[in-house]
C-alpha cells in the first residue's frame, strides 16, 4: 500500500507546474516511458508492462504554432495542441505513444501522430464504440494485441500475475482519489477547484503507487486544515472532456463560487469506476473501459424507453449532483467535437431535469477566449445567486 | 427558401437519371406506411445495405436528404433549427441538417416543414447506426435524433478494419475483425426481424449480396473507361451517378444503372466526346465530400480543360476478383469480408514504398492509372472523418511520389456560410497556371 506523501499539496504544484518533471527523471534512470492521450487508455496494462505511463497534455496558454502545418483547424483544438506541444519536443523523453481509438479527432490522425513524431512505440488501440457480446470479446483480443506489442517493445513477458497487480494498484489509486473528492462533499470545501485540478494533473504524470502517494498526501494536508467559513455560495460542476489547466477553474472560482465536482476525462471519470478482480485479468479490464466508463464515444443500449436510456447515460450525473450539493453544472465543449457536441442537449436536459440549471460553453483549447468565457460564467452565477 | 439556380452541365445521361434514383429514394419513404413497409433511418457505406434490402425495409439515408437541401441551398433553415437546440455549428452538417429537419417535423406534429425539397423523408420506425464505422456522427447522430423521435428504436453496431502498421501485416487480424463485423451483421439481423416481425428470407439475402458484387463489378469496369482520354466522364458527374451505389446497393436498379452508364460511356469513347472541349489537364480528386451546393465549381474547372477522370470519394467500391475473398457460405461473412478488404486495399502497396500511407498509394494508383498531372482536395470544415489527415496526404504525396501540384479547397458539406466563389475561383484559377507552367516546361 502506498504512504501518503508528505506536502502533497506542493509536491501537485511542482507536479502541475512542471509536467513530466518525474518521468524525466525516471526516463534517466533507466525506464521506458510512454504518453498515452484520453481516458480510454488501459494504464494498468501499461503499468503491468514496467512502463511508465504519462497522459498527454497541451498547453493552453500556448499558441498552435506548428501543428496547424500538419493538422487541419477543425480537428479537435485539444489534440491539435498535445500535437503541437509535441511537435516542439515537449515530450522528447518518450519512448512511445499509446492512442486509443476515442474519437474521430484522434483516430483521423494516428497517422499525422506516427509519421510526425520519431518514436520507437505506437500503438493505436482500435476500441470498438458498442458493448455488445461481440464487443467485449473483439476488445478482450484488442487488448491482447496490445499486450503482445508491449510485449515485445519491453522484451518482457506480461504475466497475468502483473496485470493483476497493476489492476489493484490502480484500483487504490482510485479509491485514493475517491477519498480526496469526499472532501469537497463538505458545505465550505478545504479544497478549492484549482487545488483540485493540480492534483488531477499531478496524478497523471506519475507512476501509479508515487500518484496514490501524492493523493494521500494531499488528502492528510486537507483534512488537517480548519474547517471554510465562507458564506454560502455557488456549488458548480463541470463536465466536458480534456480540461486540465486552473485556468479555467480561475475563471470560475475567481467569481467566488465552488467548484465541487465534475465529471471530466481528466478527473472523476478516471477515478469513479474499478476493474473488478476476474480470472482474466484482461476481461475485468475489457468490462471497467468498455461498459463502465461513461463516454459519450460508447454507445449505451441499456433501457427500454428513451427516458430509462438516459437514466443508463447520464443517471450517475444526477448522483454526483446529490452528493455533492451542486447548484449549477457548466457544459464545456470543445470546438469541432462531435461526441461531445452532439449529446449537449440531451444531456443539458437531463441536467436541467433534476432541477440544475446548466451553462453551456463551446470554447477553444486555449485561454485566448478565456475573457468572454469569465463573462458568461460570472452572468450565469449571477442568473443561479 | 431555396435559391433558384440554372442546373449544372451534365456530361452524361447517366447523371441525370442518377439524380431521380435519390428522389426516389425519398418518395419510397413518404409512400412507405401505405404499402405497409418499414421505414429505417441508415447512413451510407454501413455495410448494412443488402440485410436492409432482404427484410424490405426501406432505408432513409441521412446523407441523402442533406445532401438535397444543401444542393438547392436550402439548408440553413435546418441547420438553424438545430442551432437553436445547441447543436454546434461545427458539428457534422448532414446531421445537423436532418435532425434540425427531424425536430420541425416533430413540431408540426408529423407534417412535412414547408416546401422541404423533394418532399422531405418519411419518420423513420427504426434507425440503424453504424457506430465509429465511418466516424462519430454514426454514434452520435441517431442518439441525438432519437431526443426528438423517442419512441423510435435504435440500433447500433460496427464494422472496423485493421489499423494502417507500416511495420506489420494487417492479414495477421483480419480474421478477428471479419468474425467481430460478421457477429454485428447477425445481431442487425436479429433486430430488423424484431421491429419487422419477419423472419430473414436467406435465400433472398443470398440473391442480394451476389447482385450486389456485380454491382461493384459494374461499377467499377464503367469507371475504368474513364481512363480513355478525353475522359468521357469526370467527378461532377461521379457526385450523381453514385447514387445508385451509395444509395440503392443491393437493388437490381443499382445494376442495371452502371451497365447503362457502361455503354453510354463506350458510345462517347467511340465518338471521342470527352467532358471538357479541349481537355489539357487531367486531375484526381483525392479527398473531400464535395461542397454540394457548389458543384458548379466542377464545370469551372471543366472550362479551364481541367477534368476529373477519377475520385477517391465515393468509390467505395472495387472489383470483386482483386480483393481476393476466401470462400464462404455464410452472407453476412462475405459482406464482412468485401467490406474489410475494401477498406485494406493499399496496404501492401504502401508496405512497398517507406513512407508511404495506404491513402496516398490509392492517389498515385489513380494518378498512374488515369494518367493525371496533379491532386485536388477538399477540406469540409464540418466533417472531420473524411477531411483529417488531408494535410498530411498532400505532405506525403510530395515526399514519396515528387512534387506533385496539388490544391486544397475550403468549404463545407451543407453550410454554405464557409463558402466564398470568388475566393474558391481565384484558388482554382492559380492552380490553373500552375499547372499550365508545368506543362509548359515539359
Amino acid at each position: 500500500m502506498a504512504e501518503a506523501q508528505s506536502g502533497g499539496l506542493a509536491a501537485a504544484e511542482k507536479h502541475y507546474s512542471d509536467y513530466g518533471e518525474r518521468a524525466r527523471g525516471l526516463k534517466s534512470s533507466g525506464k521506458k516511458i510512454i504518453g498515452y492521450l484520453s481516458a480510454l487508455c488501459p494504464v494498468e496494462i501499461l503499468t503491468a508492462a514496467g512502463v511508465v505511463p504519462v497522459r498527454l497534455k497541451g498547453n493552453v496558454s500556448e499558441a498552435i504554432t506548428k501543428a496547424d502545418a500538419h493538422v487541419e483547424t477543425m480537428v479537435c483544438p485539444f489534440v491539435r495542441n498535445v500535437f503541437d506541444a509535441a511537435l516542439k519536443g515537449k515530450y522528447a523523453y518518450l519512448d512511445g505513444i499509446v492512442l486509443p481509438h476515442q474519437c474521430d479527432s484522434i483516430d483521423r490522425t494516428y497517422d499525422v501522430w506516427s509519421y510526425g513524431l520519431e518514436f520507437p512505440y505506437w500503438h493505436f488501440i482500435n476500441y470498438p464504440h458498442v458493448t455488445d457480446d461481440p464487443s467485449i470479446e473483439f476488445t478482450r483480443e484488442i487488448l491482447r494485441i496490445f499486450i503482445g506489442t508491449l510485449e515485445k517493445f519491453t522484451g518482457r513477458r506480461i504475466t497475468d500475475g502483473d496485470l493483476a497487480g497493476a489492476v489493484s494498484a490502480h484500483n487504490e489509486n482510485r479509491r485514493a482519489m475517491r477519498s480526496l473528492y469526499d472532501l469537497r462533499k463538505e458545505e465550505v470545501p478545504r479544497i478549492s477547484g484549482a487545488e483540485m485540478m493540480k492534483v488531477l494533473v499531478a496524478a497523471m504524470s506519475l507512476p501509479v503507487d508515487e500518484s496514490t502517494a501524492l493523493i494521500r498526501g494531499v488528502t492528510d494536508e486537507v483534512k488537517g486544515r480548519a474547517p471554510g467559513s465562507r458564506a454560502k455560495t455557488a456549488r458548480i460542476m463541470l463536465v466536458g472532456d480534456q480540461i486540465d489547466d486552473v485556468a479555467l477553474v480561475n475563471a470560475i472560482e475567481g467569481t467566488g463560487a465552488f467548484l465541487v465536482m465534475d465529471d471530466l476525462s481528466t478527473g472523476s471519470k478516471m477515478y469513479w469506476a474499478d476493474v473488478d478482480a476476474t480470472p482474466d485479468p484482461v476481461q475485468g479490464i475489457v468490462d471497467r473501459y468498455l461498459k463502465k466508463l461513461k463516454f459519450p464515444t460508447t454507445f449505451v443500449a441499456e433501457g427500454s424507453t428513451y427516458s430509462e436510456n438516459l437514466e443508463a447515460r447520464f443517471g450517475y450525473l444526477r448522483q454526483y449532483l446529490k452528493d455533492f450539493k451542486v447548484d449549477g453544472t457548466i457544459l464545456f465543449i470543445y470546438k469541432y467535437c462531435d461526441p461531445y457536441g452532439f449529446e449537449v442537449p440531451a444531456v443539458k436536459s437531463f441536467i436541467e431535469s433534476a432541477g440544475t440549471p446548466v451553462l453551456y460553453i463551446e470554447d477553444e483549447y486555449s485561454t485566448s477566449s478565456l475573457g468572454r468565457v469569465k463573462t458568461r460564467i460570472e452572468a450565469f452565477l449571477e442568473m443561479i445567486a | 427558401m431555396a435559391e433558384i439556380r440554372k442546373p449544372r452541365a451534365l456530361a452524361t445521361q447517366a447523371a441525370g437519371k442518377a439524380g431521380r434514383f435519390g428522389r426516389a429514394n425519398l418518395a419510397a419513404t413518404l409512400r412507405a406506411k401505405e404499402e405497409g413497409k418499414k421505414v429505417a433511418y441508415a447512413y451510407i457505406n454501413n455495410a448494412q445495405d443488402e440485410i436492409i434490402r432482404a427484410m424490405d425495409i426501406v432505408p432513409a439515408w441521412g446523407e441523402n436528404f442533406a445532401g438535397v437541401c444543401s444542393a438547392k441551398r436550402d439548408a440553413e433553415r435546418f441547420l438553424q433549427k438545430a442551432e437553436s437546440e445547441n447543436f454546434s455549428r461545427s458539428l457534422c452538417t448532414y446531421a445537423t441538417c436532418t435532425i434540425g429537419f427531424d425536430m420541425w417535423r416533430e413540431e408540426l406534429g408529423g407534417e412535412m416543414p414547408p416546401n422541404t425539397p423533394w418532399g422531405g423523408m418519411g419518420r423513420p420506425d427504426m434507425i440503424i447506426g453504424s457506430a465509429q464505422q465511418l466516424c462519430d456522427p454514426r454514434i452520435k447522430w441517431p442518439q441525438a435524433t432519437r431526443h426528438y423521435l423517442q419512441d423510435v428504436p435504435v440500433w447500433m453496431g460496427t464494422m472496423y478494419y485493421p489499423p494502417w502498421d507500416p511495420a506489420g501485416d494487417h492479414r495477421e487480424q483480419e480474421e478477428l475483425y471479419v468474425k467481430y463485423a460478421t457477429e454485428e451483421l447477425r445481431s442487425l439481423v436479429r433486430f430488423c426481424e424484431k421491429h419487422t416481425g419477419r423472419k430473414m428470407d436467406w435465400d433472398r439475402l443470398d440473391a442480394t449480396v451476389e447482385l450486389t458484387d456485380r454491382t461493384w463489378d459494374f461499377f467499377i469496369d464503367s469507371y475504368e473507361l474513364r481512363k480513355t482520354i478525353p475522359t468521357p466522364m469526370d467527378t461532377g458527374d461521379a457526385m450523381n451517378t453514385m447514387v445508385p451505389l451509395t444509395f440503392n446497393l443491393g437493388t437490381q436498379e443499382a445494376l442495371d444503372f452502371y451497365k447503362e452508364l457502361y455503354a453510354e460511356l463506350k458510345e462517347k469513347i467511340a465518338h471521342r466526346k470527352g467532358v471538357a472541349e479541349d481537355e489539357k489537364y487531367r486531375l484526381v480528386w483525392g479527398a473531400g465530400l464535395p461542397s454540394w451546393f457548389a458543384l458548379g465549381d466542377f464545370q469551372y474547372f471543366n472550362e479551364k480543360g481541367a477534368v476529373f477522370p477519377v475520385e477517391v470519394t465515393y468509390r467505395n467500391a472495387e472489383k470483386i476478383e482483386r480483393l481476393d475473398l476466401p470462400e464462404t457460405r455464410d452472407p453476412l461473412e462475405h459482406i464482412a469480408w468485401r467490406w474489410v478488404r475494401l477498406w485494406t486495399r493499399w496496404f501492401d502497396k504502401a508496405r512497398k514504398r517507406p513512407g508511404s500511407l495506404p491513402k496516398v498509394e490509392r492517389i498515385i494508383e489513380y494518378m498512374e492509372d488515369y494518367q493525371c498531372d496533379g491532386v485536388v482536395f477538399h477540406s469540409a470544415f464540418s466533417c472531420r472523418s473524411w477531411h483529417a489527415g488531408i494535410i498530411q496526404q498532400e505532405q506525403v504525396l510530395k515526399k514519396v511520389y515528387g512534387d506533385v501540384p496539388t490544391l486544397i479547397m475550403e468549404g463545407d458539406i451543407v453550410d454554405i456560410s464557409s463558402y466564398n466563389e470568388v475566393d474558391t475561383r481565384n484558388r482554382i484559377d492559380a492552380f490553373i497556371e500552375t499547372l499550365a507552367a508545368r506543362k509548359g516546361r515539359r
